[in-house]
């Protein structure tokens, strides 16, 4: 099911097209745009369960554009979380230090549910009896304390040969602060072996505290022979079909890198569909004029929300695909609740109505699709409401209302005593209402968010619940792009190559030389220079943006803060971090001594921008294609209500609730009291009305 | 009125009794996420490293002080004191609580815990009328006293242990009472930082009491406090129908503290009794022993709370809120013993101390109930502190090295214990990292590991305790404490399962000035280059050892979890080598000696438990036999340093033993599992 948002364009240049693939779970989603005529094609194919590279084949074939017209693909993939939790790894071994090979199982020794003594936490990625200890000591200074034991190292390093091992992981304490031992040990095993694949963590991840850094390095290097091995199919299919550009990977704190990278750093594919969608959703908010945005990503199992603050997707370094193996890679800052169109709602055992956890996902699916789901879903009750159609995708899908009936009037209406459409009407209640409370704790960790932030509302569900959570959140404006069932693939599109580099950096901001932060970050600057201009990036499109972590001396927790260039930039970062410390803690304390604890450097290689199409504002009022019973409230029950096909709104136009809007990958549902407006990218804008 | 309320108020009409489903529902998903944005708020702005690791909790009470909703990830020794807490202040002000108000108390003998947890209570008003209380509650790092983060070992009454704040007004009505708030924080070692916690836990309260209010400005206040009394009722429904569904009967379980300083050597008791009668739970702690001359002791709050949260693992589903309390009675038993003190007995340490005895004796207690939740002992909380002055930089700033480890938990129904987990009193509680102490402190540390063959011995294995050790590097002035406990009380085993391994910290080991100083020590000096070195113990196992599947101990011995040598003591299972020494896959049982071992064993072993405890101890000294010796197979319990016997200690040992382990072991040979 291809569509084009516009239709000029016909003859094509050669290279002149841009293309997005991404692969998630259930679905393979596709989005094109031709860089010279602003032509945008945005598709969408089931995935393909077994081999990942067909569904991006698939999916280039469904763009129906030749890929030697194609200058850039962009992609990203599920590969690399799937194998996570399904554990496919290669044999692996751990080198650590004598008395420390237990760092990544001891870990910080919580429990991700602090009742149940009968929930385990993930066991570590590599055996206890594969993880080898050698000789060796290094001070928080870098101050090698006790010198590597080489032949124990080359005893070690036999040992892992002879088990047939080839991906090791060398983690040592307080290698971030000096190197020399790890690459000692790599040495060793290369020299006995020069087909291992040895990965460092003073490379991975050159930032104090080890569980953290061992736990990535390790997680890192398991994915290394995966990630390389599937990017070079790829890249082998890609050629063979006249695609001579570069392929570009999405990663997980919002950029892309190049299949060069994407090797050496395979852990930063992980969750790069998700920041995909940030990435778009930022991308939305600033064509409608906004530096502030909640996204909203409403899927079949959960519901993705991220926020954006002063034009930026906001990253973290904490976070983990399974509870106890943390990753510190950027990560786009995410708050997933379990709420989707395939969650279950279901009666407890004190008569209690409750949604989710559970989600029928795709398969078996919601009870009105005929997959053999039997307990009723969001879905089923957006059905039964009539906000759902009965036909999907353009009537490519029929949904069984009877089936979806009967589920909700003996699972949810009969225990409590409700008709159907109250049942249906308390599930979507309860779900919305499990959203907008996820919404306000993300929105309280960051309270400087502008209270005028939109909602950025996209996912096959999203549109169906957007204006009822962004009412009980009063959030006064909630945004749907024109392809809300594609918008990872449009951010994956979007994004420009994108690297952050750290250096850790002790010291007390008062006694420093400023020239030896100057160098430091200098060293930073070249490489990342390096690393962009490798990737094909000229010294013109280059953007460097340096930053620093300062806290409190003594304090464990430290704050980030963009830091400038010239001689007052450390006492402009310094006197920033006490006015932040202030409004965020309550706290000033004039006297503590401010430390710097780690520099950072934001490498940004600048693609060519992306002209989407503007269409000038005509305004006008839409004629409905037709209209069916729709319920809002139980008060007054079904309605007969207008339903709008989207292709047929056009910029400027309003249409006012009650109404649907239907397009093939999503229904949008205009509830009584709210108008929506199209703005000239297409996008919806849905407000209360002027009372 | 707002559609939702409208539709709320249609579906509930007065004297309707059911609650509309609907809106509880969502009622009791925004009360929760009221409480969560609370926790948020305070672990993002808190100052005390120790309330940053998670130890704090925050709760909503209804206007009578009876909590509503406690957070998901509070610790667990913070369970079931916050409305004791709640209604002391209700009570103590009485007539004069008002909107604006924020309290502080940190009073154990009104309900709380110890001098370091200070709650701040903010009564929340919606229309003139008190509907409710917030409370954030949170590890001071320090509240004076005579020791640095306000644990003295040797306390006997509290007025070494820290500041008694029996209970203030910090804001009236709105306004901040700086006299208050300075006399308090000016009796603490870190005035600055405590202030700011206190602003960061009323700030928390705040935001709390701004989610109610909305919620009253959408449902109505009535329909909210409605909604408060129907979340009390339908989680007394809920545990009075799972306790309903358990068998009626009258249950005792005791565990020991280590000793009574005071006393000499025995183990002193800490007896919960369980009664199941219909849909009633009760528990009585009548028989445990009078408080110890430590600071070891609990008052009837952390007691409660040991109650609660030992329940609670049994059922994790169920909330702990006023209608799990109000459904179980507690009978504390007389004032003045080691699980219900009263001023001015010293409490500081009663989660090492009294509270996880409680906590683990629960746990046994209801694995007579609920055998397929069955979880045997675990390890106890620790926690080392080490202070002076750090002379790797030129103005020798203080350093405080506050360190506590993570440990192994009871073996459980069908699965090994967990390895090097965080201590019960709160599972989400994290450790630290050794990188960023090492930068903060002048210590190196030597090993942080899992300890080989400490998981206690079963047909499940006890989960594995971990070792720390550190040299002190650049320093001076620098003294060493230790709370800790079960140097002596090691944690046992169930159905058949076996004990794990004391607890106790060497100064300088290996070395010929080696000495043991136990679990429980304060202001030993130390000099640049001491080595200190502490295992935690692993957790008790569960069932017959010699009937553990003997490809889990191989796999065991494969991974280090257990030695080649133990695998034949503890478990009678032969494993040889048959290849390359450093590969453990050419380990291999060797079945027909395990048969014949552990028939052997089997024939043996109650005759082992009642053997000369003297001679065992010569045995140890000599170095014949060692610690899980004498432990495991004798029952004996030494003084590890010396060597010497602590007799009445073995024989309280062997009594527990023999009820625990040995009177489950069926000596017959069909080794099914073998």
């Amino acid at each position: 099911m291809v569509r084009r948002s516009s239709d000029r364009g016909k003859s094509l240049d050669p290279a002149e097209w841009r293309l997005a693939v991404d692969v998630g779970g259930t679905f393979t989603d596709i989005c094109a745009i031709n860089e010279r005529t602003s032509e945008l094609i945005a598709s969408k194919i089931p995935s393909s369960i077994d081999d990942p590279l067909a569904s991006v084949i698939l999916g280039i074939a469904a763009s129906g554009i030749a890929l030697k017209d194609v200058r850039l693909v962009t992609h990203s993939t599920t590969i690399t979380t799937n194998a996570l939790v399904t554990r496919d790894f290669p044999p692996a071994a751990m080198i650590t230090t004598q008395g420390f090979r237990d760092v990544i199982e001891i870990r910080d020794g919580t429990q991700q549910d602090v009742w149940d003594a009968y929930k385990e936490v993930a066991p570590p990625y590599i055996k206890r009896r594969n993880r080898f200890e050698v000789d060796e000591r290094i001070d928080y200074s870098g101050r090698v304390l006790t010198p590597l034991d080489v032949s124990q190292t080359e005893t070690v390093a036999q040992e892992i040969v002879r088990r047939g091992v080839k991906t090791v992981a060398v983690c040592l304490l307080n290698s971030y602060a000096n190197p020399i031992h790890e690459l000692q040990v790599r040495e060793v095993l290369l020299s006995l072996n020069a087909t291992l694949s040895v990965t460092l963590s003073s490379e991975t991840l050159p930032e104090v505290n080890e569980y953290e850094r061992f736990s990535t390095t390790v997680a890192n290097s398991l994915l290394g022979s995966l990630v390389t091995e599937y990017i070079g199919r790829l890249d082998a299919y890609l050629r063979e079909h006249g695609y001579q550009g570069d392929l570009l990977l999405m990663h997980s704190g919002g950029g892309s890198m190049t299949a060069d990278l994407a090797q050496r750093y395979p852990l930063r594919l992980a969750a790069s569909s998700i920041a995909g969608g940030a990435m778009a959703a930022r991308h939305i908010a600033q064509q409608c004029g906004f530096t502030d945005a909640i996204s909203l990503d409403m899927g079949g199992t959960s519901t993705d929300i991220t926020l954006i603050q002063n034009g930026q997707v906001r990253v973290s370094k904490q976070w983990w695909v399974e509870y106890g193996h943390p990753i510190s890679f950027p990560g786009v800052e995410l708050s997933a609740v379990g709420a989707g169109g395939g969650t279950i709602a279901w009666i407890d055992g004190t008569g209690g109505i409750r949604s989710g956890p559970h989600s029928a996902g795709s398969t078996p699916g919601p009870v009105s699709y005929g997959r053999g789901g039997v307990e009723p879903t969001n879905t089923d009750a957006n059905l039964l409401l009539g906000r759902l159609g009965a036909e999907l995708a353009d009537g490519a899908i029929s949904l069984d209302v009877d089936a979806a009936q009967e589920s909700m009037r003996v699972s949810i209406g009969e225990p409590l005593s409700l008709s159907v459409p109250e049942a249906a009407l308390a599930v979507l209640e309860i779900a919305d209402s499990a959203v907008s409370g996820a919404v306000r704790l993300l929105k309280q960790s960051r309270r400087s968010l502008s209270p005028s932030a939109p909602m950025i509302v996209f996912g096959g569900a999203g549109p169906m619940h957007g204006a009822a959570v962004a009412r009980e959140l009063d959030i006064p404006l909630v945004i749907i792009p024109p392809n809300p069932g594609i918008t990872s693939a449009l951010g994956c599109l979007l994004v420009d190559v994108r690297h952050d580099f750290t250096a850790m950096y002790h010291g007390i901001a008062s006694d420093l030389e400023p020239s030896s932060l100057e160098s430091r970050f200098l060293d930073l600057e070249t490489d990342a220079r390096a690393r962009l201009r490798k990737e094909g990036i000229s010294e013109a499109d280059m953007v460097l943006e340096r930053s620093v972590d300062l806290r409190y001396r003594g304090q464990w927790r430290s704050m980030n803060l963009p830091f400038g260039r010239g001689k007052g930039a450390l006492k402009s970062a310094v006197q920033l971090f006490q006015a932040e410390y202030q409004a965020q803690f309550s706290y000033l304390d004039g006297e503590a001594p401010v430390e710097i604890y780690q520099l950072g450097l934001t490498a940004i290689g600048r693609l060519p921008t992306i002209e989407f199409p503007h269409h000038p504002l005509r305004g006008g009022k839409p004629s409905p294609r037709g209209s069916r019973n729709v319920t809002f409230n139980v008060e007054e029950g079904p309605q007969q209500t207008d339903v709008y096909d989207r292709s047929r709104l056009s910029s400027g136009m309003t249409v006012s609730g009650p109404c649907i809007i239907e397009q093939a990958d999503a229904t949008t549902v205009i509830p009584p009291e709210y108008e929506a407006r199209v703005d000239p990218w297409l996008n919806l804008h849905l407000s209360l009305k002027d009372v | 009125m707002s559609p939702r309320a409208r539709s709320a108020a249609r579906r509930t009409s007065p004297g309707e009794g059911l609650f509309d489903p609907v809106t509880f529902e969502i009622l009791r998903n925004s009360f929760g996420t009221a409480v969560e944005l609370m926790a948020q708020q305070f672990r993002s702005t808190c100052h005390s490293f120790v309330i940053y690791s998670k130890d704090f909790s925050c709760s909503l009470a209804n206007a009578a002080g009876d909590t509503i909703v406690q957070g998901d990830e509070d610790v667990a020794v913070h369970i079931g004191t916050h409305h004791l807490v709640c209604q002391h202040i209700l009570q103590e002000f009485a007539g004069d609580i008002y909107e604006g108000d924020v309290f502080i108390t940190n009073d154990p003998y009104a309900g709380g815990t110890h001098f370091n947890d200070v709650r701040v209570l903010r009564p929340i008003f919606a229309n003139n009328i008190l509907i409710a209380w917030a409370m954030a509650n949170g590890h001071w790092s320090d509240v004076g006293g005579l020791v640095p983060g306000s644990f003295d070992v040797n306390a006997r009454e509290h007025f070494g242990e820290g500041l008694r704040i029996s209970s203030a007004k910090v804001w009236s009505q709105g306004r901040f009472r700086a006299d208050v708030a300075r006399l308090i924080v000016g009796n603490t070692r870190a005035p600055q930082d405590n202030l700011s916690d206190l602003n960061a836990q009323a700030e928390a309260t705040r935001v709390c009491e701004r989610e109610i209010l909305r919620l009253v400005g959408r449902y109505s206040r009535e329909v909210v406090i409605q909604a408060f009394d129907e979340m009390i009722r339908n989680v007394r429904t809920q545990l009075q129908s799972r306790i309903l569904e358990l068998p009626d009967g009258t249950w005792t379980a005791t565990d020991y503290l280590d000793s009574d300083p005071s006393q000499g050597e025995g183990l002193i008791p800490i007896q919960v009794t369980m009664t199941i009668a219909g849909d009633r739970l009760s528990y009585d702690l009548t028989g445990s022993a009078p408080a110890v001359s430590s600071f070891m002791n609990a008052t009837f709050g952390s007691t409660l709370s040991g109650i609660l949260a030992g329940t609670k693992h049994f059922v994790p589903e169920i909330p702990v809120n006023a209608g799990f309390y109000q459904s179980i009675d507690v009978n504390y038993g007389p004032t003045g013993t080691v699980v219900n003190a009263t001023w001015p007995t010293a409490v500081s340490g009663f989660v090492s101390g009294a509270f996880e005895k409680v906590l683990n004796a629960i746990f046994e207690l209801w694995s007579h109930v609920l055998p397929e939740r069955a979880t045997a002992c675990s390890f106890n909380l620790e926690y080392l502190l080490v202070g002076g002055r750090d002379i790797r930089e030129p103005s020798h700033p203080i350093f405080m090295w506050y360190d506590w480890m993570v440990g192994g938990w009871g073996a459980r129904f069908g699965a090994d214990g967990a390895n090097a987990a965080s201590p019960l009193f709160g599972a989400g509680f994290a450790s630290q990292p050794i990188e960023g102490q090492e930068r903060l402190n002048p210590v190196v540390t030597t090993h942080y590991q899992i300890v080989t063959d400490s998981g206690g011995p079963g047909e499940f294995r006890g989960g594995c305790g971990v070792e720390k050790g550190g040299r002190l590097s650049d320093s001076a002035a620098t003294v060493m404490s230790y709370c800790c406990d079960r140097a002596r009380s090691i944690p046992w085993g169930i159905r058949g399962g076996l004990g794990s391994t004391a607890q106790g910290l060497w100064l300088n080991p290996g070395t010929p000035g080696a000495q043991y100083l136990g679990a429980s020590f304060s202001n030993v000096a130390l000099v640049s280059g001491d080595v200190f070195s502490r295992p935690s113990s692993g957790g008790g196992g569960m069932g017959d050892p010699t009937r553990r599947d003997t490809q889990a101990v191989l796999e065991d011995v494969r991974d280090g979890y257990v030695s080649l040598h133990r695998a034949a003591k503890d478990y009678g299972v032969v494993i040889t080598q048959h290849g390359h020494e450093l590969d453990p896959e050419s380990l291999q049982v060797d079945e027909a000696a395990t048969v014949e071992l552990r028939a052997s064993i089997r024939s043996n072993r109650v005759q082992w438990l009642t053997s000369d405890p003297e001679v065992v101890a010569r045995r140890f000294r000599s170095g014949e036999i060692d610690a899980l010796d004498c432990v495991r197979t004798y029952g004996v319990i030494l003084n590890w340093g010396t060597g010497e016997l602590h007799p009445r200690t073995t024989e309280q040992t062997r009594q527990f033993v023999h009820d625990r382990a040995a009177s489950w072991w069926q000596n017959g040979d069909d080794d099914q599992h073998g």
